[in-house]
Formats: C-alpha cells, structure tokens, sequence
C-alpha cells in the first residue's frame, strides 16, 4: 500500500472545496494545511516531487481527525482518511518512527496485562500528581507535546480494569439462543468498566452463552497513526481469536471497533489466505446500537422527564452507517424526551487518542460540539463510543454544562452489580 | 523545513508576525505549495501566507506589504474558478478567513453586517430563524466566502430573478492598496458620487481589500415549488429557458442539467436525476402562494410544446433538497468523469442558448474533448466543463484552445466572456474580444488610480497593452451623433476648456444657468433607439431620450422600465437619470439605475468613445465601469448610450392610502416589509393637521394584487390605523402624481438617504424645519425627498448634522445655480481625496468635466 500506487484517487480531486464546509479541523483553523483539499495538494506535490518528505508535513499529515467528513461532502468521494493513513505510514517509514509510537504500537497494545499495568502506572502518577512517572512509564508519552495540558481530559483513571473484575471466557446468559461473544475495547477495558458491565447485562439478558472475549486492542489506533505493521499484527491476533465458528455474532460497544473489526478485509487484501477469515468476521461484528435494535430494543427506567440528545460517533455514523437505531432506542424511553443534536454526526475533536496529542486543535473542534449541546437544552448526552465520551465529559465540564455523558448501555443498563456473575 | 521557491523579505515577515502573532504567518515549502491553487487550474508560488484576524490587523498588513514593496493578493476559501486568487509572481496570501463573524443582523434595516470570511451559506442559515434570506447563492455557497462573492460579483441559481451580488451590496469597509481603511456606502441607500461600492464589486481583489460586507436581506417568499422536466434533446430544453423568459415570466431558479453531469451526479450520490435522459431543467417559482399556479401553469404549458418527457413537481422540502444538492455538487462531481475540468462561464442572451449550446458542442466534438453542461440557463449562463486530465499536456493544450472558441462563439451571439467567474488569470486574453485598446487602457488607468504602485493581485484582468485596436464595433443610428460630442469633448482637451452636460434641464431651477458660464454640450441628438430586444428584456437608447418616449417604444412590447425618479418622471432623460441615480419610492421594489443598468457607452475627457457592460445581466469581464457612472453627475464622462434591463408591466397597480401618526405609519410598513407580501411601494407624505398618509402599492397579476391589498388593509386595522382608500394608480406615474408636480414646482430638490429605520425620523425633521416643503419618505429604502424653496447655509449645516446622526447623507439634486456655481460659496465643498482625484483624472485627465461638481452633499468629512 505505498501512495504512489494512490495517484489515481489523489489526482481525483478538483479543487471544489466542499470539504472545507465539512471539516471540523478547518472549521476551527482556516488553513489550507487542515483540511481534505490541502492534505490531497500536499500528497499530489509528493508524488511529483515538488516538495520533500520532511517533518514540515507533520502537522498536515497528522493533525487530520479521520473523521471522514470530507469523504462524506466529497462528490467524487476521495477517500482523504485512507489516503492519510498511507501516507502517515510513509511518513513514518522516511522521516521516522518516534519511540513512543514503538513502545505503544508494538509492546502495550498488542498485550492487554502490559497495557494495563502501564495504564495503571498512568493513573498512580495521575492521583499522585507523579505525572512524570506517568510519562516515564511511556504509555501517555505517546502522545506527543500537548500531554501536559492533555490530562485533565481523563477526570480520574478507574481503579480497576473491567478485566481486572471479571476474567474471559464463557458466561451464562438468560437468552434462550445461541451464543454471542463480546469484544471488549481498551477504551471500555481501562477507561469505562461501568460500560462494560453494562454491556455485558444486557448481551446475557438475549443470549444463552456469552463469550467475553480475551483479545487484544482491534488495531485503530495504530493504522490511524499510520503504522500498518502493527494494526495487522494486532488485528492478525484477533482474527485467530474470533475464528470460532460456535460464535454467531461478535459484540462491541465500541462503534470504532466494531467499524475497524469490519474493515479487517482491507487490512488482508487477496491473494492473502487470512482474507476470508477476515470477512466472515467482517459479516458477524456488530455495533451494540444495531445489534440491540435488530434483537427488540431493550426498556430502559429512571429516566423520566429527562431531556435526551446522541452524539453520532464518527465511525458509528460515516463507519458503519448506523444513524437511525441508537436513535430509535433512545426515542422510545418512557418519560423522556429525545432532541436531535444540531450536526449531531461531526466530530467531537476525541478521535481515538487525537485530543491527548493535539489538545489546541481538539478543543477548538470541541467547542463547536459544546456549543451544539447547550442550544438542545438536553441533560443526558448519549453515545456509543468510549473516546467520544470522555471527550464529551471534557467539553461537558470545560464549558460548565449539567449534562451527564453516556454509554448508550449504561442509559439502559445504568447500575449492573459489579460481581455475581 | 524548506523555503518556498520564492521567499520574502525577512524583516517583513518579522513585521507580519508581530502584527498577527507567530502563529499567524507561515512560509514553508510545503505552506507555499497549499496556497499555490485555487479552484481553477492556474497555480501560484507564494512566499508567505498571513492570517490576519481583523479589520484593523489586514490594513497593518497592507500597509507593512506596501513598505516592503511586495505583492499581495487577498483571499477567502480559495475557490475562485478563473485563476484570481494566485500569485504566479510570488508575493504575500492575506488569507481573510479568520474574519468569519457575522457582526448584525437588522430586520428593521433589512441588513445584514458580515466579515468576508464568512460563507454564503452561514449568512443564509443565520438568516433562515428570522425569516429572511440573502439572495446571491453561488452553486458553491457552502464553501464561498461572501468577501469572495463581493471580489467576483458572484451569482447563483437565484439570480435569473433577485439579480447578482451587486444588486444586493449596500455597502462595504475597505484596506486601500496604501492600508487606509474607509467606508464606501452602507444601509443609508445610494450614497452621492460615483458607485465606488459598485466598482469594487467584481474588481476581483486588485482595487482593494474588503474587510466588511453590508447586505441587503430579503423577507423569504410565501411558496416556492419546484419542477424537474426532462427533455429527450437538449435542444428542446434550450428552446424551452428561450420561451420561458421571452413570455415574461420570472422563474425564481432556471437551471439546466446534461448527461454527462446528472451521470456523475447521480453516481456520487442519488438526488433524483435520470441519466438516461438529454437534458434536464429544473425549475423555481417562488412568491405568493396565489400568483404561482398561474406561473405553474404557463411553464407547464411550454415545456410541454416542446416535447418535455415528463415533469415532476418536487413533493417536498427533502425532494426538493436533493435536486439541489445534486446540482449543487455537480463541479465536484465530474471529478468522477475526469481529475479536471476548464469552466467556460460566458453568459448569451437567453434566446440564444440553443445556438449556443450547439456551437459548444461542436467544439467540444472538434479538439475531441468531454463536455458537460450544468448551468444557469434563465441567466444565459453557460457553464461548459470541458473535461480532462491535467497530467497529459497535449488534453491542456486542446482544451485551452477549445476555450478560446468557445468565448469567441460566445460573444459573436452577443454575450460575455464571464458571467460570475471572474477574468482572473484564465481569461485575461479574452478581454480582447469584449474591450477596445481605449477601454482597457481606461480600466487600466482605474487600477492605477486604486493601486499606483502594482501591488494588489498584480497581473490579473488585463492581458498586456498592444497597439492593435480590438473588436471593431458595428455602426448604428446613434454613432453619429456620439462622434459629434465626442469631437467636441475633444476639442476641449486639445484647448483646455471646461464643459458642462446639459440634457433636458428637468433639474436645471429658474432661472436656468446662473453663473455657470461653461459652454453646454447638450446630449438632445442623442435620442436614438438603438435595440430593443424584448425576448431578452434589453433596450438600448441614446442618453438623451426621454423617459417618456423610451417607455412609448417598450409598451408597444407590454414592457416598461421600472423606474419614476422625480421631479417629472417622463421629462427626464435616460442620461440624466443615470448621471443621478435617481428613482422613486419603488426604488426597493425595481432597483436603482445602478441595478437596471446593463451596459454603457461614454466619452471620456479625453473624446475617446468607450463601452462598458454589454447586454446581459451577469457580466463580470474587466471593472464595473457601468455601476461607477451611476451617480457620476457629469463628473468622469459624457453618457451617450445606455442600455438597460426591462421588464414586463404588470396587470394591475394599486395602492391603500393609510392615514396616521408617523410613527405608526413607519411601524406599520416596518411590519410589512418584513413579511412576505410584496410591496412595491410604502411611502408616506405629511397630510393636514400633523399627521402623514401612507401609500402601500402593489403591482403585478391582478389576482395576487388584490391579496396583497387584503391583507395590507387587515394589518392595517390590527394597529388600529384608518385605511382612507383603495385604488388604481398609473403605472408610470406612481400613486401619487400630485405631489410629484407640487416637488416639480419647487427650484430645489433635496434628496435624503438614512437607514430605513430612522426614515421617519429624518421625515419628521424636515416636516418640522420646512412645514409648507412638499415630501415623501420612502420606509422601503430609507429616503426622503423633499421639494425646497430655499435653503440658507445655516439650516443646510443643522441639516447635514441631522442627517449625519442618524447615519445618512443628503444631496441637493436641483437648486438656483448661482447658489452652487465655483465660487458662489454658500456651501463648503468636498475636501478632496488623492483617490478621488486619481479616479477622474482616469477618465478627465485635464478636468474637461471637472467643473460640473454636483451640489454639496453630506459624506464630506
């Protein structure tokens, strides 16, 4: 996948400018370096060696949320993420891989125990105030110079990871059908266990058996910072994993996973032999949100006269597609009522690990989210993605709204026992 | 990092930064490369860009660029179509797109106040809550700042009815190529002079930069529906626009779509085009609910005659989003056909489009090129895509050759180089085909006078200076008599003498002349209709015929121009007209001169005859020459043909007279002219006993007339106002000929422009100052004209001071002449500006007309 062989797409845009209208970067920017049409310039300029791969091309190459809203607004739909991507891996390959990256992409990620034991070091030096113990322990470090500023976004690390509170493997459901395995994503693993006990609830009240799985991080975040070695590496081992043909459906409520896990056919093109593996897993992986809307959405209590809006994940929204049915879910809690979030499907700026490496700009972009939610007037912001949500809970915070963030399995599910399972 | 190929100096980019801050400026290669496109295919090589955030920072970075010597070039969103926004030369970007505020929004005013980094679409989303809309729409409104609109003088699918973005500007703060910021107009309407705002719209970024935009807005129609007719040939779509326009009926959208596009169209995303089809038209009426089924039924009626496939009516407002979404997004889209395209915008005269349309194609079929069509047919608006990739250079080659033909073939129909694009890099060699030597060494002259040192946008519009002469022009009946005064002129310039311009002396007071012992050139040979093509709605007529008669030759075609500027309406002269932009109450309603105006002819002080304009609405080649003489008052030129747009007369004119307070006379228009009813008139004169009479008048099909009248009166009894009679009016006379002869009789004419919302204040300070002076105050436009009988400096002076104050200007359109002659010192004259000065000596090197100055007005400082 080197950018040359991409000329064709590149060479497609016209210089209409529509994603301008679209990006939530150069929304908050103005410049031509922060936007689909610029990026696209700077990539044709590399391919005909007007310019040289230099670390000048840092920030256009990686400042790009991959919100895919460009593509979207893009008539002859140039897709500028996947473009990015290829390029970012290029980047990498020239001008160079930091250390970081190294340490975060080939030695925490691709092992859940070291992620955590490095994400509880985070949270130790976060209490402790021992932030640079944090940094030396190097998971935070890879996120670049912003990190200082970039810590308040995380309110307080959990004391516990959802799998430090209940190991993988096979737990008995109420459902009378079949067995569902459940993907748990780092950002519900570290950051969210509520979610995932949430999660979880509700998996097991519609099936007979759910697996919770042991795998390891689905690869976003390293194909988004361009290392394509180690998102195949990590999404080879969770292919190996979700192979079992008992299982008739993997879960996430992770919309950025399940839409990464649904793109693990890209990552094994043919001829190579792990590519049918990878689209049968492809056509069992399911967001939360359809996945329970397709099963009779669930009742949800408590929630009388609140006032609810949803905040469409990028990779929920432009990813997977799915609009309609977190919406439904949520329409039809008793007592409550659902507003639409004006531009409810932009980007809130979190993308992935964006805003702990570009604080500035991620705000920036947040703030016109913060903005959107105050003119609802709603008190209960819902989403399906865990970035997003502590993203939101930042700008939440920041902006003094009294509005709660959740997990659309929490809304449902709000306080599942920790144990007894 | 590596520097741009051609860096700047480095102690302005240190001067740069510290007036923007170090974040604000760049210069990378990589930088250089970003700002090195627009949306066309010329490419730049800047040195540096600078963000400047405000008015205040844009005129120090001018200023700092203007010291160092260095070109600059200001620019929004960059996605100009005609290469206008790139420095081939290198030089400094002033990028305005941080200056994105929307600053006010006035109902009352019906305006709005914004920074030119904000998008057409923002100012219309902003304005969606309130009712209202701004009426320019660029296809490519999403991502088109309204500073870009103002460079180009931008239109959209919408103008074909509301006109282009010149028609719609009231006024603009600019940076002088020096880095002065100063005013040029604002809500107070037609300001006194020379329409500078009317020459810096569609100046393309090299007179000036805009760092603030006064907009008109318009109360959103009652009922708008929409209709897609297929057609089998294109031909037959062609015909059908032809036919449309040549009934009279006003679409408020026209736009054609071929099948090329609708196919990349609809692959991108599905709108609800048949690619299997020809052609497409799709089709807006939009207005009163009850005058649009008749409209409806007519236009039904004519694509049927000939031969339409099928017309669907849009069933709803998401149906109807799609279609203009997809036609929106068709420039993007035939990136799916092939990575580039060469837009072609000349503009023919409607009925022209089927010959024009087949003359495209065989040249598109000649060089062997792709060619769509997506455009603006009810404007005459061509927009060929000639499609092609810009990596294979004999395809440039063809395409740029294929280009030329088709502005040739353009123009040979009538038509223009550009409707909406702009000149820019792309077409400067084809202003050769629309302007003489003469008048492009006059445009020149302009630039220099805005620009003596060459450093705004440098390079654009013009293509070099040649000794060959240009187009020749045709003789008509009219030629003869324009080479008589043109020799007179000349021999004035040769002698060093003064001229003054006389036409029907309608504003000459009694005794005429005075002290004004200038020889007269008079313009009453120049009485000649040249054209009148009542298809197109075009006329064009010596300067000095009288409104009268050239409304005589247009009724004959049931059509008249919009126009009643007082004192007499009829007696006036075409020139004179123009010369003082003058109108009546139903200036708001029609326009202006200034928006009626299509095209000029002229003598200069040089006794060069010259043109400017042409003959179809959307005309963007070189500077607006024809908008700056409206209002010049014998100043830069000698006005010796004009043609002007027509329109059809209406059914039915009818007013209800109102009597009341004034105050509640102005709210009660206020109201009205927010909604959506159409008035064409809402004016109020003082009546007995203190208190005033209001006319509201309509005008257009009878049924929809009466409505109006219906509902003025019910809103009328809902502020407990006493309605005092309904009834018809003379269409060239207006509601109210009586007080037009009482103004008549007066020796002075005093003419004032105020905000519409402090209309009834200046009303009632003449009313008071002056009890027995004849008046009218128009709420619509914001103006009062009052017939005086004398006026002593004192109470000029407290007047000037009230009119100051609620933010307006006033002009003496007639007086005793010995009251304004050189010299004659009763009032205190205009200091004199180095732009000013260098703009008439443009046109007036030796001030052949300098002597003709109109009488003192209220903009002086």
């Amino acid at each position: 996948m080197n950018l040359e062989a991409a000329y064709e797409e590149i060479a497609r845009c016209n210089r209409c400018g529509f994603c301008q209208a679209a990006c939530p970067v150069f929304r908050a920017t103005a410049s031509e370096a922060g936007v689909a049409r610029g990026r696209i310039a700077l990539l044709r300029a590399l391919i005909e060696g007007r310019i040289a791969w230099d670390a000048g091309l840092e920030g256009p190459l990686f400042d790009c949320l991959l919100c895919g809203a460009c593509t979207a607004a893009c008539f002859p739909a140039v897709p500028t993420a996947e473009l990015l991507v290829r390029a970012r891996s290029a980047y990498l390959a020239r001008v160079g891989r930091k250390a970081a990256h190294r340490l975060l992409f080939d030695r925490l990620l691709p092992d859940p125990r070291r992620l955590r034991r490095a994400a509880r070091a985070a949270a130790i030096g976060k209490r402790s105030g021992l932030s640079r113990l944090a940094a030396a322990l190097g998971l935070l470090r890879a996120f670049g110079r912003d990190l200082g500023r970039a810590e308040e976004i995380l309110p307080a690390f959990p004391r516990r990871a959802f799998r430090e509170e209940l190991a993988a493997g096979a737990y008995d459901g109420a459902g009378n059908r079949g067995t569902a395995a459940y993907f748990v994503g780092c950002g519900v693993d570290l950051l969210h266990p509520a979610v995932g006990r949430a999660s979880l609830a509700l998996l097991r009240e519609r099936r007979r058996r759910v697996l919770v799985l042991d795998n390891n991080c689905c690869g976003l975040p390293a194909w988004s910072a361009g290392d394509l070695g180690a998102a195949r590496r990590l999404a080879a081992a969770n292919l190996a994993l979700l192979n079992d043909p008992a299982v008739e459906a993997v879960v996430t409520d992770c919309s950025s996973c399940a839409s990464f896990l649904r793109s693990y056919p890209r990552l094994f093109p043919p001829p190579d032999p792990r590519h049918g593996e990878a689209r049968r897993l492809a056509a069992k992986t399911f967001d939360l949100a359809p996945w329970l809307h397709a099963e009779g959405a669930p009742s949800a209590g408590g929630l009388r006269g609140r006032r609810i809006t949803f905040h469409d994940p990028c990779h929920a929204a432009r990813g997977l597609g799915v609009r309609r049915e977190p919406r439904e879910i949520l329409g039809r809690i008793p007592g409550a009522e659902f507003v639409e979030l004006p531009e409810a499907d932009a980007c809130c700026g979190g993308a992935g690990s964006y805003a702990l490496s570009h604080y500035d700009l991620a705000m920036r972009v947040l703030e016109r989210k913060t903005e959107n939610l105050e003119r609802t007037g709603a008190d209960l912001l819902v989403t399906t993605c865990p970035a997003c949500m502590i993203q939101l809970a930042h700008g939440v915070r920041r902006a003094g709204l009294a509005v709660e963030v959740r997990h659309l399995a929490q809304v449902l599910r709000p306080t599942p026992p920790r144990q007894g399972f | 990092m590596r520097q741009p190929e051609r860096p700047l100096p480095r102690p302005l980019l240190r001067e740069l930064r510290r007036i923007v801050g170090e974040a604000f400026v760049t210069e990378s290669a990589a930088s250089s490369e970003l700002y090195a496109y627009d949306g066309s295919l010329a490419r730049g090589a800047p040195g540096a860009v600078v963000f400047p955030a405000d008015a205040r920072q844009t005129a120090a970075v001018v200023r700092a660029a203007a010291r160092a010597g260095v070109p600059f070039v200001p620019r929004g969103f960059g996605t100009n179509l005609s290469g206008g926004t790139v420095l081939p030369q290198g030089g400094l970007v002033v990028c305005l797109a941080r200056l994105n505020r929307i600053l006010a929004l006035s109902i009352p005013n019906r305006s709005a106040v914004v920074q030119p980094g904000v998008t057409n679409l923002e100012l219309q989303q902003a304005l969606a809550p309130l009712g209202f809309f701004y009426a320019p729409d660029p296809a490519s409104q999403k991502v088109a700042t309204l500073g870009g609109n103002v460079g180009e003088n931008s239109g959209g699918p919408r103008c074909v009815k509301y006109g282009v973005t010149v028609h719609h500007v009231l006024g603009l703060e600019i940076v002088t190529a020096e880095g002065e910021l100063r005013r040029l107009g604002g809500e107070a309407p037609d300001p006194p002079g020379p329409d500078l705002r009317g020459l810096l719209i569609g100046s393309e970024g090299a007179l000036a930069v805009v760092t603030e935009i006064t907009v008109r807005i318009l109360p959103r129609p009652e009922a708008v529906r929409t209709w897609l007719a297929v057609y089998d040939s294109v031909e037959a779509a062609a015909q059908t626009v032809a036919e449309i326009i040549a009934a009279g009926i006003l679409p408020a959208a026209l736009e054609m779509m071929d099948t090329p596009v609708m196919r990349a169209v609809e692959e991108s995303r599905p709108c609800g085009f048949p690619p299997d089809a020809a052609a497409v038209l799709l089709i807006e009426v939009e207005g009163l609910a009850a005058g649009l089924d008749r409209q409806a039924g007519r236009i039904r009626e004519i694509c049927r005659r000939h031969g339409v496939r099928e017309i669907r009516e849009a069933s709803g407002e998401e149906e109807r989003a799609r279609l203009w979404e997809g036609r929106r997004g068709a420039f993007g889209a035939v990136a799916r056909l092939a990575p580039n395209y060469l837009v072609n915008d000349c503009t023919v005269p409607r009925t022209r489009l089927p010959e024009a349309l087949r003359r495209v194609e065989a040249i598109a079929r000649a060089h062997g090129i792709l060619c769509g069509n997506v455009f603006h047919a009810g404007d005459g608006n061509l927009h060929p895509l000639l499609l092609f990739d810009s990596r294979r250079p004999d395809e440039v080659e063809r395409v740029h050759r294929a280009g030329e033909e088709i502005l040739t073939a353009c123009v040979e129909l009538g038509g223009t180089i550009s409707g909406e694009h702009g000149i820019g890099l792309e077409k400067r060699q084809a202003m050769r085909l629309v302007f003489t030597e003469e008048e492009l060494s006059l445009q020149r002259d302009l630039k220099r006078a805005f620009d003596p040192q060459g450093r705004l946008n440098p390079g654009k519009l013009f293509p070099p200076p040649t000794e060959a002469p240009g187009p020749k022009r045709a003789a008509d009946a009219l030629c003869p008599a324009e080479e008589d005064l043109a020799r007179r002129v000349r021999q004035a310039f040769a002698a060093g003498e003064r001229l003054r311009i006389r036409g029907s002396g309608s504003l000459d007071a009694a005794p005429s002349g005075g002290r004004d012992d200038r020889p007269a050139v008079s313009t009453a040979s120049l009485t000649a209709i040249v054209e009148f093509d009542p298809e197109n709605q075009f006329f064009t007529a010596g300067a000095g015929l009288s409104l009268a008669r050239a409304q005589e030759a247009l009724a004959a075609r049931n059509q008249w121009l919009p126009l009643r500027p007082p004192p007499l309406p009829g007696r006036r002269t075409l020139g004179g007209i123009v010369a003082t932009a003058a109108a009546g109450p139903e200036r708001s309603a029609y326009g202006s001169p200034r928006e009626l105006l299509l095209g000029v002819g002229f003598v200069d002080g040089r006794g060069r005859r010259l043109r400017a304009g042409g003959r179809v609405v959307k005309n963007v080649a070189g500077y607006d020459v024809t908008r700056l003489l409206v209002g010049s008052a014998g100043r830069l030129a000698l006005l010796t043909r004009l043609t002007f747009r027509t329109a059809t007369r209406p059914e039915r004119c009818t007013a209800i007279a109102i009597d009341g307070d004034l105050a509640a006379l102005a709210r009660l228009a206020g109201r009205l002219l927010a909604s959506p009813l159409e008035a064409v008139i809402a004016a109020a004169a003082p009546g007995p006993g203190g208190s005033f009479r209001l006319w509201l008048g309509f005008e257009g099909f009878a049924e929809t007339v009466a409505r109006q009248i219906e509902e003025a009166a019910r809103k009328a009894r809902a502020e407990a106002l006493a309605e005092v009679g309904i009834s018809d009016y003379g269409l060239l006379d207006g509601p109210f000929p009586r007080l037009y002869e009482e103004i008549a009789k007066r020796p002075g004419l005093l003419r004032i422009g105020v905000p519409p919302e402090q209309a009834a204040r200046a009303a009632r300070h003449i009313a008071s100052r002056f009890p027995e002076a004849p008046l009218w105050v128009d709420f619509a436009a914001g103006r009062v004209m009052a017939g005086m009988d004398g006026l002593d400096p004192d109470l000029w002076a407290e007047l000037r001071r009230a009119v100051s104050a609620c933010g307006g200007h006033l002009t003496l359109e007639k007086a005793p002449a010995s009251d304004f002659s050189p010299g004659g010192g009763c009032f205190p004259r205009a200091a004199r500006d180095p732009l000013d000065l260098r703009l008439r000596a443009a046109f007036d090197p030796r001030g052949v007309f300098a002597g003709a100055d109109p009488p003192e007005t209220g903009d002086d400082p």
